[in-house]
């Protein structure tokens, strides 16, 4: 077969560890042809980062590797190193999550990409230099020999990203692997790279292979689909059909439980996929999702193997759509609706933030936050959105008093509490609890969940008695799905979403009046993302609880919040109800940030508004709107020298910009 | 313990090491009792005998007191020393460090020049210094001199471990639960830096046993009749012609149980630290 550029022929990578062998990657089969495009998808833990390095054959040394892995019909696992050391970089380039830790800080841009040219192509300096430039021009960045010179902490982190990946096209391989290359950054850069990337696949005619956990990625790079589970290929086939007709349960649910844009609390109960992937032994026969599938039978456990389906359509298993399966689960999932109550008049403001000011830094200054005023109406929930930078993690963490305000005031039931942790009484404290967005750094490790939970409820809650408090921890960890068993276990012990439901079960112990949940999901997978939303919803219903919900991911907090904040360098861009603020987006910040949200349905295609440029130095104080330098709705020059006037649209509905409503 | 021994496996070296420590250990607790002398005891009839005659496995000196019985009571002295020096210093620099790190600011600035200070003068030339002038030294002040002269370093390593933990969310949490200083210090914090800390006095125990035998050579350690390694050597120096065997048995003891104790603080630190 000449019109494939990879194939990869029962690839098996197992991991021998203290805990016997682990395999990462089972008896993998997979064709990619010249000028294609490859989206492997699956949760983490699956495998599919382990398969892209594998082709590469960066693989720790305790890995055992067998199969055939062949790049132009030549078996990469049989070359020596030296013989591998011409495919890397050259022939098949791959770029990597991390661009801050895969570039050297200690030598500027320009050198670390002229290596690659004058190490593989034997370029001279001067020639590899221009070949460098002609790269960072192809990555659309604007000055190219500016940033050849600077050295990588010196650009931001969307930046660095797209010198990455101009230093892997330097010498136009055929083969291009990106693993998870935009997963931490900001949906605005994204949606640029992700763009670009399209863009010079086929200006370059190379093969992509795209590693994601995002279906909506994958959506707008792939044209084939790759689905993994348990580092075994489940379903594979092209990206329309995969969408339309899932066959494998799996996939199915994948794709569901993502929300989606205009997905909200109190019409749907996000799907999720109960459990976890499970290790595998090597030798287990069966499908290795049967325990975690609802459309599973008695043949699951034993057979398994991949069929055909469509044309160019695999799958493990045709079973997305079965119908005999058992009654409970037939159960619609309905989520809890709140019950609005009748209480006519407007209730008074939980918490009411006025100017408030954080600048960090004596002689450089950081301008953090700039004057925000807000209030959260009890038992509601606000949600707060932006771009990393943008102040929105500051002012959560100011509200629940880890910072102390430089200058402004926080009221809380009308008392001012804009001062530290240390000097706040203990009602306050206990009133307001924080849930941090890495649940594996924010837990102990070194104390069991009973004692987390029970050392809250014994400092603020005053419960003394440790059988009382033991009691209470049980019917907490019952409400956020967790069983007695847990009592025992240290985080380490637990996967990233039954830490996150600790974490919660913490903040509620206790019964605060507001919740500050700064990214609660942003560090887990989307099946998981889907169950705790699910679970912080029902909470909230259930103890009334006001959330300040922070979060990067417009999809999320337009499913949970009842009010939205945008905001931006500090400042806020629009405020008011969701529906006022999602449909349609008046402030230009708010339309871009909604239009870069990537789509999971491939029939619903639309152009994101590029943001070019980056979050104004907050180091400077803006004189102007501060978005002005990177809007696409600019009026005129006003925009960079008066910051704009409030334009209320509604009493409850208000934002920044000088272009006012027409009529 | 399956780990413990599956990581023996893969570091085979760490059996010697741990072998060794085990067979001093040995040495030191029932040792005295195997012996046909005492350390003090001299034989005049067989002064500077080689090893092995007259029941003296390891040759005499030159007073005639049996070699074997003098290193293996020595082990007794130098490991008790060792032992406390180790957990005292870290102790006393766990608390300095931990203040240190945890307040920051001026106290980090103060601790770090006092430090400093300290550090400046090597520790050998401090506790022969204070050694000097307080004169006999007992297996207390000597103890105590040699922890105060390990202070800076294990202070330093457990501010440095610190400010790593202390950057952590979970510190966060605590804080605004509105927990004390010390608590958040001794056990939020404390129990995640065990490994480092481990690792340091585990390095510490071979730097001690180094400094100890040091500073009897010096003759400023523990003073006659208790023997002591250190001591051993220089008492021996005149003689070396004579009687090699005399200072090269506790130059060897001093060496073995070096070597065994920085392989196995190596072999912790890899259990601990890295491999986790």
């Amino acid at each position: 077969m000449k019109d494939n550029i990879l194939e990869i022929e029962n690839l098996n990578v197992r991991f021998s560890t203290f805990d016997g062998l682990f395999t990462a990657v089972n008896n993998v089969s997979l064709t990619l042809g010249y000028n294609e495009s490859i989206g492997i998808i699956g949760e983490s833990g699956c495998g599919k980062s382990t398969l892209s390095f594998s082709v590469m054959r960066y693989l720790a040394s305790n890995a055992v590797v067998d199969g055939a892995i062949r790049y132009k019909e030549e078996n990469l696992l049989e070359k020596s190193e030296r013989e591998m050391e011409k495919y890397r970089g050259d022939r098949i380039a791959m770029v990597f999550q991390n661009p801050y830790s895969s570039l050297n800080p200690a030598l500027t841009i320009g050198f670390q990409l002229d290596e690659v040219s004058i190490h593989h192509q034997k370029l001279s300096k001067k020639a590899a230099r221009k070949a460098t430039i002609e790269a960072l021009e192809m990555m659309n960045l604007g000055d190219p020999k500016g940033i050849a010179r600077r050295y990588p902490h010196q650009v931001s982190g969307g930046i660095q990203q797209r010198i990455c990946i101009a230093m892997a096209l330097l010498c136009r391989p055929d083969l291009l692997l990106l693993d998870e290359p935009t997963t931490a950054l900001d949906v605005t850069t994204e949606a640029v790279i992700l763009d670009s990337i399209k863009e010079l696949k086929d200006r370059l005619n190379m093969s992509l292979i795209y590693v994601s956990h995002d279906m909506g990625v994958i959506n707008k790079v792939a044209e084939h689909v790759v689905v993994m589970y348990s580092g075994e290929i489940v379903e594979r086939g092209p990206k329309q059909e995969i969408f339309d007709h899932p066959s494998h349960p799996y996939t199915r649910a994948l794709i569901n439980c993502m929300p989606r844009g205009g997905v909200v609390k109190e019409k749907t109960k996000l799907n999720t996929i109960p459990g976890y992937v499970r290790r595998r032994g090597a030798n287990e026969g069966g499908c290795p999702f049967v325990d975690r599938c609802d459309k599973r039978n008695d043949t699951c456990e034993s057979k398994y193997g991949v069929r055909q389906v469509g044309e160019k359509h695999f799958a493990a298993c045709d079973r997305a759509y079965a119908t005999d399966i058992p009654e409970v689960l037939h159960e619609k999932l309905v989520p809890k609706v709140r019950e609005t109550r009748e209480d006519a008049t407007k209730p008074t403001d939980l918490l009411r933030v006025e100017q408030l000011h954080k600048i960090y830094g004596s002689r450089r200054k950081v301008y953090a936050v700039n004057g925000i005023d807000f209030s959260v109406e009890p038992r509601s929930v606000i949600g707060i959105v932006g771009e990393s930078g943008c102040g929105k993690s500051t002012t959560g963490h100011m509200v629940s008093g880890l910072y102390k305000p430089t200058k402004g005031r926080i009221l809380f039931n009308d008392v001012d509490i804009s001062i530290a942790w240390n000097k706040r009484n203990k009602e306050t404290l206990k009133n307001i609890q924080l849930i941090f967005q890495n649940p594996g750094r924010s837990l102990n490790p070194s104390h069991t969940v009973e004692q987390i939970i029970g050392r809250a409820m014994k400092k603020l809650a005053d419960i003394s008695d440790p059988n009382e408090r033991r009691e209470k921890i049980i019917s907490i960890l019952k409400k956020v799905d967790l069983g007695k068993e847990y009592l025992e276990k240290k985080p380490r012990q637990l996967s990233g979403g039954e830490q996150q439901r600790v974490a919660i079960a913490r903040a509620l112990s206790i019964s605060p009046n507001l919740i500050v949940c700064d990214e609660p999901t942003s560090a887990l997978d989307v099946s998981v993302q889907a169950s705790v939303l699910n679970l912080l919803n029902d909470l909230q219903v259930e103890t009334e609880a006001a959330y300040m919900f922070i979060s990067h991911d417009l999809n999320v907090i337009n499913y949970l919040s009842d009010y939205i904040m945008v905001m931006y360098a500090g400042k806020i861009a629009e405020y008011g109800k969701r529906d006022e603020v999602m449909n349609p987006p008046f402030h230009p910040y708010t339309e871009a940030l909604l239009s870069a949200v990537p789509e999971v349905d491939p029939t619903k295609q639309k152009d994101p508004i590029e943001l070019l440029g980056q979050l104004p130095d907050p180091a400077k104080k803006p004189k102007g709107c501060p978005f002005a330098g990177r809007c696409h709705r600019q009026v005129g020059e006003i925009c960079e020298r008066e910051y704009p006037s409030m334009v209320t649209a509604s009493d409850t509905h208000y934002y920044y910009c000088h272009i006012k409503p027409t009529a | 313990m399956k780990y413990i021994l599956y990581q023996l496996k893969k570091h085979p070296l760490a059996i010697v090491g741990i072998a060794v420590i085990i067979f001093w250990l040995i040495m030191a607790f029932i040792g005295p009792a195997m012996l046909n002398f005492t350390h003090t005891q001299i034989d005049s009839e067989n002064q500077i005998v080689g090893p092995g005659v007259n029941g003296h496995l390891l040759g005499t000196d030159s007073l005639g007191r049996d070699i074997l019985a003098r290193v293996v009571y020595g082990s007794r002295s130098i490991l008790t020393v060792a032992l406390l020096t180790s957990i005292l210093s870290t102790f006393i620099g766990v608390i300095l460090g931990f203040t240190a790190g945890y307040f920051g600011g001026k106290t980090d600035t103060i601790f770090l020049r006092s430090m400093d200070i300290l550090m400046a003068i090597p520790p050998l030339v401090l506790s022969m210094v204070i050694l000097g002038i307080l004169g006999d030294s007992t297996i207390v002040s000597l103890t105590l001199i040699v922890s105060i002269a390990f202070v800076p370093a294990t202070a330093r390593v457990s501010r440095g471990v610190l400010l790593t933990e202390k950057s952590q969310e979970y510190v966060s949490a605590a804080r605004i639960r509105g927990e004390n200083h010390i608590y958040i210090m001794f056990v939020e914090i404390l129990p995640n830096t065990t490994g480092p800390i481990i690792v340091e006095a585990t390095a510490r125990f071979a730097y001690s046993i180094m400094m100890v035998a040091s500073l009897g050579f010096l003759g400023v350690g523990l003073q006659p009749p208790t023997p002591d390694w250190g001591m051993m050597v220089i008492e021996n120096k005149p003689v070396i012609a004579q009687a090699p065997w005399a200072v090269l048995f506790p130059a060897i003891a001093i060496a073995s149980l070096v070597i065994a104790i920085s392989i196995f603080s190596d072999f912790v630190s890899k259990v601990l630290i890295h491999e986790r």
